[in-house]
């Protein structure tokens, strides 16, 4: 035909191999039907890993010494972390509602399962310079006998275990306020946050009164 | 002096020789005064004293006849012839009166000679009465012896004092005319003298005159004609000096300084002029040489030219016939392109199914862009899902830590649970990626349908309006076919006109010879005039200005 022969050379080169696409698209549905049931290469190789990380000699189990239990978690691009016997649970940040005639470091309250908890932010606490808009997504319960209330965080990293002997005083450029809640920064610098201060803190107490 | 100097060339002559003719107007004066006292003096001298002379031996010549008739009358006896003499005797005592009477007359001024006359006359009266009374009568009385005695006795006495008187009074007068005759020689002798002193006073003046007007005017004309000598020479450079002369030589000095100048001037002017021709002249010459030289390359050109256009002839011989050709093409073209308008009808109605399918193709990857959208919407809970159980994980830990020893397994545990939760955000993580791309892919595949639609329809239009070009060279091909037999035609013209413009060729190749010939002699003309610059400028360097 005259016509496709005049389309041809206006389009790319080589024209469309319609059976190289039709194959390809049944590769492709096949794929797809059997996604659930792994196929044996794909088996063996997940058994490979699994064989290779059981085969790794653990790390040397538990050094001795003493240790702490802490709940690493990120907060304005740092890592943070709090003991683990301070805290309750994570959570995440749901239904947050602002109080009114509160400090700037209190965002407000939340219910966790019917129970009632104050929020606060540890950046504004701590008058961290603001770094940007963050995911403020997770809340860690601190508990103690008289106090419950919860921190803002941007990620959970998870529970880990530092040996005491890693944890180094506080830097001496960290002066103020921030030097006064922290208990030690490890080599990996993660900070590790002094949560009994914090509990114990008389600022967290809010006596607002407001006038008429 | 100076106003001498001043006075007109003519004023001056006219008094140098107005002095000259003054002087010989003298000399006329003096020699007419003189000739006139000469010719008083001879005038004198013959009507007063050799009148006197005459009369006075005009007197004793008569006397001595009537003495010799007496004498005659005596001798005689006839009476008749003594009547004859008597009658002598009487004519010549008349005579002798006259005259007498004359001298008289004459000398009436002259005191001491008419007392001479009067005593003469008194004599001769005597004498006369008595030889008419006494002497005659006694002849007649034939008494001749006493006539003899009165004759010889007192007639002779008388007659001899008569002699006496008349001889003193002719030596006086002889005496006068000689005084006369030197008076008249002195005066002569004084008039030459006159003449010579005015002669040489007036020769001196005319040679002093001479000399004079000679430095006055010949010299400075002298001046001006060497001047002008040398100015015909070539020498312009004579200087001519001022002159405030108003007479005809200041003039002339005054107008040749000024002609001198002038001819400097001019010929200074005519210097430069000569300069110009001779260059313009060499100008001309070139130029006149390279219009030959191109009147040269004309001609060939014309010949070129002329043999262009036989090869032009030929090729409009050839171009009728290519015309006609292009007239058998131009039909078969037009059916041609009748088959090519049918091909394009087809082609537009293919385009308008592709059209169709790709409408239908757009729709499908619209629906599975949809569709891959639900699987986001999955994915994400999964997500959600996985984000929990990380968080239960993480509790779980600290549950397990309260717990001491006893949660270390359950710590374990809390530890995969969290893994499988970060393997299962991973998973979701690259199934979004992958869905993000998926719709990259399904948004480029819908702009690629929308974009190839588009370009069916743009070939539909493209295909309409080839349809339309195609109709158009049909039309366009038929206007060629006529074009061409037009062409045809006119190129059986053309032929013939290129046979004149080949023979105008032949015409301008003719004169154009003749303009190469014509230019050569305006070359020769050229070259004449470029030697008559050089000669011109060789006569103008001999003048030096």
């Amino acid at each position: 035909m005259k016509t496709g022969e005049k389309a041809s050379p206006g389009k790319q080169g080589p024209p469309v191999d319609w059976h190289a696409v039709r194959q390809r698209l049944e590769k492709a549905r096949g794929a797809i039907e059997h996604a659930w049931t792994p196929s044996s290469a794909e088996t063996l190789r997940v058994l490979m890993a699994r064989a290779q990380a059981l085969g790794r000699v653990p790390d040397p189990a538990e050094t001795p010494g003493e240790h702490l239990d802490v709940v690493e978690f990120v907060l304005a691009h740092e890592r943070y972390a709090v003991e683990t016997r301070h805290v309750r649970e994570v959570a995440p940040l749901e239904n947050l509602t602002p109080l009114p005639c509160t400090p700037a470091f209190v965002l407000g309250i939340v219910n966790l399962r019917g129970e009632i908890l104050s929020v606060i932010d540890i950046k504004k606490f701590f008058e961290l310079p603001e770094q940007g808009l963050t995911d403020l997504n997770r809340i860690i319960v601190l508990q103690s006998e008289g106090m419950l209330f919860g921190i803002l965080a941007d990620a959970i990293a998870g529970v880990r275990r530092i040996p005491a002997a890693a944890i180094q005083p506080s830097l001496p450029t960290l002066t103020g306020i921030r030097e006064a809640y922290l208990l030690g920064v490890t080599p990996g610098r993660l900070v590790i946050l002094d949560a009994e201060r914090l509990l114990t803190d008389e600022s967290m107490i809010v006596q607002e009164q407001v006038a008429g | 002096m100076k106003w001498f100097l001043d006075l007109t060339t003519r004023n001056k002559l006219f008094a140098g020789f107005g002095l000259m003719i003054v002087f010989l107007v003298t000399v006329i004066a003096t020699a007419y005064t003189g000739i006139a006292a000469i010719q008083a003096s001879q005038k004198s001298l013959y009507q007063k004293d050799f009148a006197n002379a005459q009369d006075l031996m005009f007197l004793r010549s008569e006397q001595n006849g009537v003495r010799v008739a007496l004498l005659n009358m005596m001798l005689l006896a006839r009476q008749s012839d003594r009547d004859i003499w008597q009658q002598d005797i009487r004519q010549r005592s008349q005579l002798i009166a006259e005259t007498t009477q004359r001298l008289l007359e004459r000398n009436r001024h002259d005191a001491r000679l008419s007392g001479r006359l009067e005593a003469l006359g008194t004599v001769q009266a005597a004498f006369a009465q008595t030889r008419d009374g006494q002497l005659i009568p006694l002849i007649h009385a034939n008494r001749t012896d006493e006539a003899r005695a009165l004759a010889a006795g007192i007639q002779e006495e008388r007659y001899r004092r008569m002699r006496a008187i008349a001889q003193e009074l002719g030596d006086a007068a002889v005496e006068r005319a000689r005084g006369a005759v030197a008076e008249s020689e002195r005066r002569t002798a004084q008039t030459v003298r006159l003449f010579i002193g005015v002669g040489i006073v007036a020769m001196a003046l005319g040679l002093t005159m001479v000399l004079f007007l000679n430095r006055i005017i010949a010299a400075p004309l002298r001046a001006i004609a060497d001047s002008a000598g040398r100015v015909a020479a070539g020498d312009l450079t004579a200087d001519i000096p001022v002159d405030d002369r108003r007479d005809e030589v200041g003039l002339l000095v005054t107008a040749f300084r000024r002609m001198l100048e002038n001819l400097r001037r001019t010929t200074h002017e005519i210097h430069e002029g000569v300069n110009v021709l001779s260059s313009s002249s060499s100008e001309i010459l070139a130029t006149t040489t390279q219009v030959a030289s191109g009147a040269a390359e004309t001609a060939t050109a014309v010949s070129e030219t002329t043999a262009t256009v036989e090869e032009v002839k030929q090729t409009a011989q050839l171009a009728s016939q290519k015309a006609r050709y292009v007239s058998d093409s131009a039909q078969k073209a037009s059916q041609v392109s009748q088959s090519g308008r049918r091909s394009v009808d087809e082609a537009i109605q293919g385009m308008n199914r592709i059209q169709e399918q790709m409408e239908s193709i757009a729709g499908s990857i619209v629906g599975l862009s949809e569709q891959s959208q639900a699987i986001g919407e999955i994915i994400a809970t999964v997500n959600d899902l996985a984000e929990q159980s990380n968080l239960l994980a993480v509790n779980a830990a600290i549950e397990a830590a309260k717990a001491g020893e006893q949660g270390k397994g359950f710590a374990v545990v809390a530890q995969e649970v969290k893994s499988l939760a970060e393997q299962s955000r991973q998973a979701t993580g690259q199934v979004r990626a992958i869905l993000g791309d998926i719709q990259k892919a399904t948004s480029a595949a819908v702009l690629a349908t929308e974009q190839g639609n588009r370009a069916v329809e743009a070939g539909v239009r493209q295909t309409g309006e080839t349809g339309e070009a195609i109709r158009l060279l049909a039309e366009s091909i038929n206007e060629a076919a006529q074009a061409a037999t037009q062409i045809a035609a006119s190129s059986q013209q053309q032929m013939v006109g290129m046979d004149q413009v080949a023979q105008a060729m032949e015409n301008i190749r003719l004169a154009s010879v003749q303009n190469v010939a014509g230019t050569r002699q305006a070359e020769v003309a050229a070259q004449g005039l470029h030697e008559l610059g050089v000669r011109l400028k060789q006569l103008t360097a001999q003048y030096t200005i």
